[in-house]
C-alpha cells in the first residue's frame, strides 16, 4: 500500500508527476490503477496526489471519452436484453433468463440453479409458499438453499400422484421445506379422483379443509408450465390415463398449470378432468401475490406464452432460447435485431459474388449425373438394380445364408451412403434427392435385391421423411414375404437431450453402425442377432459436429444458413440444422474440448476401455485441420486411459460443401471390436 | 353412372395442381424460413405427376376410389421426402373410404368421408397431432367441419365455406406454434411466427376441392 501515511482529506491537490508510461494523460493513469491494478478510488487518490472526487470524475470522463469500454459477456447481455423485453412486454414483476451457454448441463439443471437463485432473493421469513409439482420445480427445490429464514410454511398445491416419477407433489413440496427449513403441509388426497362427487366429498373433509385453508394463505407460489407435447410430464402424471388428450386439443388447449388446462390466450379450458382434480384452482393461483413460474424448452413456448397472456405469472425464470421464442411467437419479430451485439458486417461491394461456383450442368440433373458417375467409377463394387440408379446393389454382397443390409437416405452426404456398399458392409442402397429421403419404391427394390431368405435389416438415420418412406417400404416388403427389421441411427448427441435419445438424428456415426451391421450380416448371423448388435453399436456411438461455414444447395447455389464472420455453431447437423449453441470462434483445442466434454458427459468409458474414433469433415475442412482435431481427441482420450482401437480421419459423411467437422466415438466392447475389424471391401472403406 | 364422381376428382386434381403452381413461390418462401425451401417445388412436382398418371385413365370405367389410388402412387414415386408418404397415405385411405362406401357420385357425405380419411391417413403416417405445427392443423379441423356439415345436411356451398374458414384459421394458428415434427422441428424456436408451409399448401388444396365440388 503506498502513501498510507500521507495526508488525506482536505488537502489541496498536489498532483504527483505522471509516470512516463501513462503518457501525459492523468485519465489513463487513473483508469489503469482502477481497472487493471484493482485499486480503490481512495488509494488512487493517494497515489496520484489528488482528491477522491477528482478520481471519480476522471473515471467517468474516461468512460465518456471511450478510453474505457465496458463490455458484458455477449451471452449474458443477450439474456439480460431478453429478460428486459419479457418483463416489459408482459408487465412482469421480474424475469430471469439463463444464458444459452452451450454447457453440457441439461436445461432442467440450469433452470433449477437459476430458480434456486431467484428463490433466495424472493423468500422471506413468515412466507407461505405453495409448490406445484413438476420436474423443473423439483430441480429448483433441490437447488434452493436459504439459511436464516423463520416461520416459513411450504404447502403442496395439489393432491398427490402415483410415485411413478421422482417429482411427485409431496417430494417437490418436501424439497422446498427442506431448503428453507420450513414446515411442510401436504394435501392428503389424490390429485385426480374418479368422479366429481368424490372430489366434493373429499374437499368437505375437515383435514382437507384445513390443508386448503393453509393453501389459501399462500403469498408465494412456484410452478412449472407443462406443454401437451408427447414428451411432457403431463403424460407421466396419470392425468390423461382416463380421458383422451383429443378432448382438450379440440378445445385448443396448449398447456397445463397445476393440472388445469389453458388455451392459447390463457383462458381455462373446461374438460372432463376439471371437477375431478383436487388442488389449487387457476383463479386461486392467480390471486397469489407472487407467482414464480420456472419453465423452458422451446416445445413449451406456446404453453408459456399462454400462461403469460393469462396473467398467471408474475416472475418468470426461463432460458434464452425459450425467451426469444416467446417474444417471437407474440409478434416481436424484431427481437433478434435487438440482440445483435457486434456492429453489422460491412456491406460487400456490388461486385461480390452472390452464387457459389459449382461444377454442374443443369441443377435438375445433379443427382442423376452424380449417380451415373458414381456407378461408372465404382463399377467394381456397385451395380444399378433394374434400370434406375436410385437403387444400387453390391456386386459381391447378397448371398444365400446371409441377412441383407439395406441403407440409404438423401444425397449430399457422399460418400454416404453409396460409398459403403460392398462385401462386408451394406448390400444395397436407396438414394434420394439432395437432403430428401428416397421414396419407398427404390427402397423396396433394395430389399428385394438384398433378400436371400434370411431377412433384411434396414439401417438409416432418424429423420421424419426417411422413417416414413422406409416404413412404407418395409410394409411392402413384408407383404412380399421378406422379413424386415429396422435400426434407426441416433448418434448426434447435440440434437436432443439424453432423456430423448430416440429423438436424436443420425449423423457421421452412421458409418460405424453400418460397419458393425455389415460385419454381423457377413458372418451369417441371424436377423435377430444382427439387429441386436446394430442397436448396441448405435447406443454406444456418440457424435458432436461443429459448423464454421454453410454449404449450398445445387438448386440455389446460395449459402443455406447465415453465420457470422467470427461465429461457429456447435452441434450442427448434416443438413445445416441448428445446433445447441452459436458461439464465438475459438481455437481448435478449445473446440475439441467442448465437443469431447459433451461426449464424456454421456459415454461411460473408463481406464482400459477401447474406442473407435471418427474425425469427419463436412467437406470443406481439410485433412490438415482434421489431424489437428484428432491430435487433441487422442490427448483427451489418453488422459483418461482410454485406448483408441481404430481411427478414421477424413470426409466420411459430408454435407455438400459445408465447412466444419464432427467427432464420433464408438465405445467398443470385445464383440464390437472384432466386428469393426472384420474385413470389408467397399468404394470408400476397406478393412483387412 | 361410375364416371361422375371420378370426373369430379380428376377436375379436383387439375385445380389443385393449378393453385399449387400459382402459389409455388410463396410456399417455397414459407419453407425457406423454417425448412429447406423446396415445399412449393416438391408439391408442384407431385401434383404434376398425379395429373400425368390420371390422364391415362378411362373415365367411363373408373370409380372415384381408383382415381385416388392412382394419385397416391404417382405422388409418392415422384416425391419421396416426407410430403410423399403423407399425401400418398392420405389418398390411399381416401380411396379405401370411398370404396367402402361404394361411392359413385361423391356428394357431401362422400366428400366428408374423403377429408376424414385424408386427415387420419396423414395423422397415422406422420404420427402427428393437432398443435404440432404441420398440415394436420389444417386437415383435422377441416375434416371435422366437413363431418359436422354433412351430419347437419348443409348445402355444399355453405359446408365448404365453413370448411375453408376452419382450414384458414388452422393455418393461421400455426404461426404461434413450435414445430416438433418434420424438418422444421430441427429449427425449433426459429419456426415461431412463421406459418407452416404444409399447412399453407393444405389450405390451397382445400380451396381447389371447394372449387371442384361447388361448381354448380
Amino acid at each position: 500500500m503506498r502513501g498510507k501515511q500521507a495526508a488525506r482529506a482536505g488537502t489541496a491537490e498536489a498532483p504527483v508527476p505522471i509516470p512516463l508510461r501513462y503518457g501525459d494523460d492523468p485519465l489513463v493513469w487513473a483508469c489503469w490503477l482502477y481497472y487493471e491494478e484493482r485499486m480503490t478510488q481512495g488509494d488512487i487518490a493517494e497515489a496520484m496526489g489528488i482528491s477522491r472526487a477528482t478520481v471519480n470524475a476522471y473515471l467517468a470522463d474516461a468512460r465518456e471519452r471511450g478510453i474505457v469500454n465496458i463490455t458484458l459477456d455477449p451471452a449474458r447481455l443477450a439474456s439480460l436484453t431478453l429478460a428486459q423485453e419479457l418483463k416489459r412486454h408482459f408487465g412482469l414483476r421480474d424475469c430471469l433468463v439463463v444464458p444459452s451457454d452451450g454447457s453440457s448441463r441439461s436445461l432442467i439443471d440450469r433452470l433449477g440453479i437459476a430458480g434456486g437463485q431467484a428463490m433466495r432473493k424472493l423468500l422471506k421469513s413468515g412466507d407461505t409458499l405453495a409448490v406445484v409439482w413438476g420436474r423443473t420445480v423439483l430441480a429448483v427445490g433441490r437447488n434452493t438453499k436459504v439459511a436464516g429464514l423463520h416461520d416459513v410454511t411450504v404447502v403442496q398445491a395439489t393432491g398427490g400422484t402415483a410415485g411413478r416419477t421422482d417429482y411427485t407433489p409431496d417430494l417437490c413440496a418436501a424439497a422446498f421445506a427442506d431448503a428453507v427449513g420450513g414446515r411442510c403441509v401436504s394435501i392428503m388426497a389424490p390429485m385426480l379422483v374418479s368422479s366429481p362427487e368424490i372430489a366434493r366429498l373429499l374437499l368437505a373433509e375437515p383435514l382437507l379443509e384445513e390443508q386448503f385453508a393453509t393453501l389459501a394463505e399462500a403469498n408465494r407460489v412456484v410452478f412449472g408450465i407443462s406443454s401437451l407435447r408427447p414428451n411432457s410430464t403431463i403424460h407421466m402424471s396419470g392425468l390423461l390415463e382416463s380421458v383422451s388428450l383429443q378432448d382438450y386439443l379440440a378445445k385448443n388447449a396448449v398447456g397445463v398449470i397445476a393440472g388445469r388446462f389453458i388455451d392459447e390466450r390463457g383462458q381455462p379450458v373446461a374438460g372432463p378432468l376439471e371437477q375431478r382434480t383436487i388442488g389449487i384452482s387457476l383463479d386461486a393461483l392467480k390471486a397469489i401475490p407472487m407467482r414464480i413460474a420456472v419453465a423452458g424448452g422451446f416445445d413449451k413456448v406456446p404453453a408459456i406464452l399462454a400462461a403469460l397472456r393469462g396473467g398467471y405469472v408474475s416472475i418468470l425464470v426461463t432460458d434464452a432460447a425459450t425467451a426469444r421464442g416467446i417474444l417471437k411467437a407474440d409478434g416481436m419479430a424484431g427481437i433478434d435485431d435487438k440482440l445483435v451485439q457486434r456492429p453489422k458486417a460491412e456491406t460487400l461491394p456490388n461486385t461480390y459474388r452472390s452464387h457459389v461456383k459449382k461444377f454442374i450442368n443443369d441443377p435438375q440433373d445433379v443427382i442423376e449425373e452424380m449417380l451415373a458417375g458414381a456407378v461408372a467409377a465404382h463399377r467394381k463394387h456397385i451395380a444399378p438394380i433394374g434400370g434406375s440408379h436410385r437403387a444400387l446393389v453390391a456386386r459381391d454382397g447378397p448371398r444365400p445364408g446371409k441377412v441383407g443390409l439395406v441403407v440409404g437416405g438423401g444425397s449430399g452426404h457422399e460418400p454416404c451412403f453409396l460409398g459403403y456398399v460392398g462385401r462386408g458392409m451394406a448390400d444395397a442402397v436407396a438414394v434420394g434427392n439432395v437432403f430428401s429421403s428416397p421414396p419407398p419404391d427404390p427402397i423396396l427394390q433394395c430389399a428385394r435385391a438384398a433378400s436371400r431368405g434370411r431377412g433384411v435389416l434396414f439401417v438409416y438415420g432418424n429423420y421424419a421423411g426417411d422413417v416414413m418412406n422406409f416404413e412404407m417400404a418395409a410394409e411392402m416388403a413384408e407383404e412380399e414375404g421378406i422379413e424386415v427389421r429396422t435400426v434407426l441411427t441416433t448418434d448426434d448427441i447435440a440434437s436432443s437431450p439424453v432423456e430423448d435419445r430416440d429423438g436424436r438424428r443420425g449423423v457421421a456415426g452412421n458409418v460405424f453402425v453400418f460397419k458393425i451391421a455389415g460385419a454381423a450380416c457377413d458372418l451369417g448371423w441371424s436377423l435377430e442377432a444382427c439387429e441386436a448388435v446394430t442397436r448396441r453399436a448405435n447406443a454406444r456411438t456418440y457424435t458432436v459436429g461443429v459448423a464454421l461455414e454453410p454449404g449450398s444447395l445445387p438448386q440455389t447455389r446460395r449459402p443455406s444458413f447465415e453465420i457470422g464472420a467470427d461465429e461457429m455453431e456447435i452441434g450442427m447437423g448434416i443438413h445445416g440444422e441448428p445446433g445447441v449453441a452459436r458461439e464465438r470462434m475459438k481455437t481448435a483445442d478449445e473446440i475439441t474440448d467442448a465437443m469431447m466434454d459433451r461426449i464424456f458427459a454421456e459415454m461411460t468409458a473408463g481406464r482400459g476401455d477401447r474406442v473407435a474414433v471418427l474425425v469427419n469433415s463436412f467437406t470443406a475442412t481439410p485433412l490438415m485441420e482434421l489431424y489437428i482435431l484428432y491430435r487433441r481427441v487422442e490427448q483427451r482420450l489418453s488422459a483418461k486411459g482410454i485406448d483408441i482401437a481404430a481411427n478414421w480421419v477424413g470426409p466420411y459423411c459430408t454435407s455438400l460443401d459445408m465447412t466444419g467437422a464432427s467427432i464420433t466415438i464408438l465405445h467398443l466392447d470385445d464383440e464390437l471390436d472384432s466386428l469393426l475389424n472384420h474385413p470389408c471391401e467397399t468404394a470408400f472403406l476397406r478393412v483387412g | 353412372m361410375p364416371g361422375n364422381g371420378a370426373r369430379r376428382l380428376i377436375r379436383m386434381f387439375h385445380l389443385i395442381s393449378a393453385v399449387i403452381e400459382r402459389e409455388k413461390d410463396r410456399l417455397s418462401e414459407l419453407d425457406g424460413a423454417i425448412g429447406d425451401a423446396d415445399h412449393g417445388i416438391t408439391m408442384s412436382i407431385g401434383f404434376l405427376a398425379v395429373n400425368g398418371a390420371l390422364a391415362r385413365l378411362d373415365l367411363d370405367r373408373t370409380m372415384p376410389a381408383d382415381v385416388l389410388s392412382v394419385a397416391a402412387t404417382a405422388f409418392l414415386n415422384a416425391v419421396g421426402a416426407s410430403t410423399g408418404p403423407l399425401y400418398a397415405t392420405a389418398f390411399k385411405r381416401a380411396a379405401q373410404a370411398l370404396a367402402d362406401r361404394e361411392e359413385e357420385t361423391l356428394g357431401l357425405a362422400g366428400q366428408a368421408a374423403m377429408l376424414g380419411a385424408i386427415a387420419s391417413g396423414i395423422r397415422d403416417r406422420g404420427k402427428g397431432e393437432r398443435g404440432d405445427k404441420t398440415m394436420l392443423d389444417v386437415w383435422i379441423p377441416a375434416a371435422e367441419a366437413a363431418a359436422d356439415a354433412a351430419a347437419r345436411g348443409d348445402p355444399e356451398a355453405a359446408a365448404w365455406a365453413k370448411i375453408l374458414q376452419t382450414a384458414q384459421a388452422g393455418a393461421d394458428a400455426t404461426r404461434t406454434m413450435v414445430a416438433t415434427r418434420g424438418r422444421a422441428a430441427r429449427v425449433g424456436p426459429r419456426s415461431l411466427g412463421h406459418m407452416d408451409p404444409g399447412a399453407a399448401s393444405a389450405v390451397c388444396i382445400l380451396g381447389a376441392m371447394r372449387d371442384a365440388f361447388c361448381e354448380g
